[in-house]
């Protein structure tokens, strides 16, 4: 067991430092959550009445391999809590109270064994022990002053002398007792909301609280191996029904970054009707993810992900329908020769063209133009006799003929009713 | 104080000059890996007469017909067609009319790799076409912007060199008295037969003015 301990002195910020013990609990929560793509077993202690601050635990001893050491996965666990723009400490120790006293006296050495553990407590000054202040004021009288003249007195001494909850405390920051830690288990469903002390009114405020969040939506999805394609953000008012803006991804993914970005996207693309007094996020339906979302990828791979994220962004500025692709469906109709579906990367299967057709004109006019019947005639007809069985039936005869700046036009005359129409241009 | 002075001050030119420093600070593709750097036209005596002999990659081109319907889209087709083939997508920005899928497919496009964006107004168009030309899977972009000037031309150029790819823009006539950034600048003109090209830029080239046939109306 290696137990890697982040200390978080002045924790949710946001949450107006003191007043709001909800507030800061519910962030440590989402923190947690973030905790949990590093390892199963993380644990919490809410800042309590001793003004010690929040801690969590993250244990790292079984997990460490997979992310190149412990070294290296502090290092990444450090620039992430940066990045996510927390003050912490960090401490390492083979127990969780070791941890967070090496955390407490800033010792940046770890711990990986008992007897090392020992040896790096024994110069501390006993005031960083987590005990009460009566047993402490009774340690510092009997004329003690670091922690190893404490602990070559044994357990049974100790206990008589300072009580049994010294003692116990004292076994279990060894490691002679093991500590009973309640660990985090991550939800079914990913909900996670934060409270503004001051309102915010402009969307940008929004994006820092919104990086913890989602933050904390990587981790849960990481920890059980799940990626979204949708999710919600909900943008809590006064007396207000919430904003909800659901933002979606062309497929799969869980990566916090990218998350972010979309959202940054959509909420510049919205404005906000009344002040945001709180930031829900929710993420209900959980997919499989795709493979290779971490890994070294192939040029191909690559260019799907790039092809992937700069559809997402545009989709989030632009609206859902926004970026589409095209495909040919079979109806003799030009109006009616062609579909229209959300662009996605993963669509790849070839779509049919429908039947084959004459040469047709590159471009086609969103509604057929009326025209005066055109001087001269190029080629065609080309008659187009169908529909009858949907009530839309056409009965016309396609003609190239040119327009007076020298453009090259596909008209057709109507069989029906005589008029002539522009139905496309051969740019 | 003066990273606040610079977070803060609204500057015109601070876009251009981050855009500027990104590029120099870019650790350029190695020369295997870059790519060619112009894209066959598919006219032979169009290729003969442009720098690099094809469409300028990772640049703008400015395509400015006198009318629309004159074969300035089937201009570009046989390139779109080879970087269809080559895996690559093509993106059209806010087309002013619904790209036929018969006539595209008939041409060698690969309709699975176009992707077909609208913008409600020409700023969304602007700011499309850039994302799209930074994205280094797609392999051009074909859009139709309203209004442009040198700035925004200059972006735009400097997004098509981030992303390797071809910016292909359709501009009105009248954008030709106006210099602009562009690494390539055609006028076209429909003739009785053929399409007329003149080259009124080409960086690394020179002026030149020719006749191709696109292959747009044949049963003309």
């Amino acid at each position: 067991m290696l137990w890697l301990c982040i200390l978080l002195p002045r924790f949710a910020p946001e949450a107006s430092a003191g007043g709001r013990p909800q507030a800061e609990r519910a962030a440590l929560e989402v923190l947690a959550l973030w905790a949990l793509q590093w390892s199963s077993q993380v644990s919490i202690e809410p800042a309590g009445s001793a003004g010690r601050g929040s801690a969590l635990w993250i244990e790292i001893g079984a997990s460490s391999q997979l992310f190149g050491g412990h070294a290296a996965l502090r290092e990444r666990i450090a620039a992430d809590l940066a990045s996510l723009g927390y003050t912490h400490r960090l401490g390492a120790a083979p127990t969780p109270g070791g941890a967070s006293l090496l955390a407490r006296a800033g010792l940046a050495t770890v711990a990986t064994t008992r007897t090392q553990l020992r040896q790096l407590l024994a110069p501390l000054p006993l005031t960083l022990l987590a005990l009460p202040e009566e047993p402490l004021a009774a340690l510092q009288d009997a004329g003690l002053q670091c922690i190893g003249e404490l602990l070559v007195l044994g357990a049974a001494a100790i206990a008589q002398r300072f009580g049994p909850g010294a003692s116990l405390y004292l076994q279990r920051l060894c490691g002679e007792v093991r500590e009973p830690l309640r660990m985090v288990r991550a939800p079914q469903r990913f909900t996670s909301r934060c409270e503004f002390a001051d309102p915010v009114t402009d969307t940008t405020a929004l994006l820092f609280p919104l990086q913890r969040l989602l933050a904390g939506l990587q981790g849960f999805l990481r920890s059980r191996d799940r990626a979204v394609q949708r999710y919600t953000l909900c943008l809590e008012h006064h007396r207000r029904a919430a904003t909800r803006l659901e933002i979606g991804l062309a497929r799969p993914g869980r990566d916090a970054a990218q998350l972010l970005a979309l959202a940054r996207e959509r909420l510049a693309a919205s404005t906000l009707g009344a002040a945001v007094h709180g930031l829900g996020l929710e993420a209900h339906e959980l997919l499989q993810p795709l493979v290779l979302q971490n890994d070294l990828f192939s040029r191909a791979a690559q260019h799907s992900e790039q092809l992937q994220q700069v559809i997402d962004r545009l989709a989030a500025r632009l609206g859902e329908s926004a970026v589409q692709t095209l495909r040919g469906a079979a109806d003799h109709r030009p109006e009616r020769a062609w579909r229209m579906s959300a662009a996605s990367v993963t669509a790849s299967a070839a779509a049919p063209v429908g039947p084959a057709v004459p040469v047709r004109p590159c471009w086609l006019l969103p509604q057929p133009l009326h025209i005066d019947r055109p001087q001269e005639l190029f080629a065609g007809p080309e008659r187009i006799e169908s529909g009858w069985w949907d009530g839309a039936d056409v009965a016309r005869d396609y003609y190239l003929a040119r327009g007076a700046d020298g453009a090259q036009l596909w008209v057709f005359h109507d069989l029906r009713n005589g008029a002539w129409c522009v139905h496309g241009l051969w740019a | 104080m003066t990273a606040q002075l610079l977070r803060c001050a609204p500057h015109p030119g601070r876009d251009d000059l981050r855009l500027q420093l990104e590029r120099m600070y870019r650790s350029g593709p190695t020369s295997e890996e870059a790519g060619p750097v112009a894209l066959p036209t598919g006219f032979a005596q169009l290729d003969a007469v442009l720098p690099g002999g094809g469409w300028p990659v990772g640049a703008i081109t400015e395509l400015m017909p006198e009318a629309q319907g004159i074969g300035e889209l089937s201009l570009l087709l046989p390139a779109l067609a080879q970087l269809g083939g080559a895996g690559r997508y093509i993106a059209w920005i806010a087309p002013p009319c619904l790209p036929c899928p018969q006539a595209l497919t008939r041409h060698g496009l690969v309709l699975e790799r176009l992707l077909l964006v609208q913008a409600r107004d020409a700023q969304a168009g602007l700011w499309a076409t850039e994302q799209a030309l930074r994205c280094p899977a797609i392999g051009a972009v074909l859009a139709w912007p309203a209004a442009l000037d040198d700035r925004r031309v200059r972006r735009l150029q400097l997004a098509a060199e981030a992303g390797g790819s071809c910016g292909l823009l359709y501009r009105p006539p009248a954008a030709a008295l106006q210099p602009s950034p562009a690494a390539l600048r055609l006028r076209l003109q429909a003739l009785d037969a053929g399409l007329r090209i003149e080259i009124q830029k080409a960086r690394g080239g020179r002026t030149h003015a020719l006749v191709v046939h696109p292959a747009a109306a044949v049963c003309a």
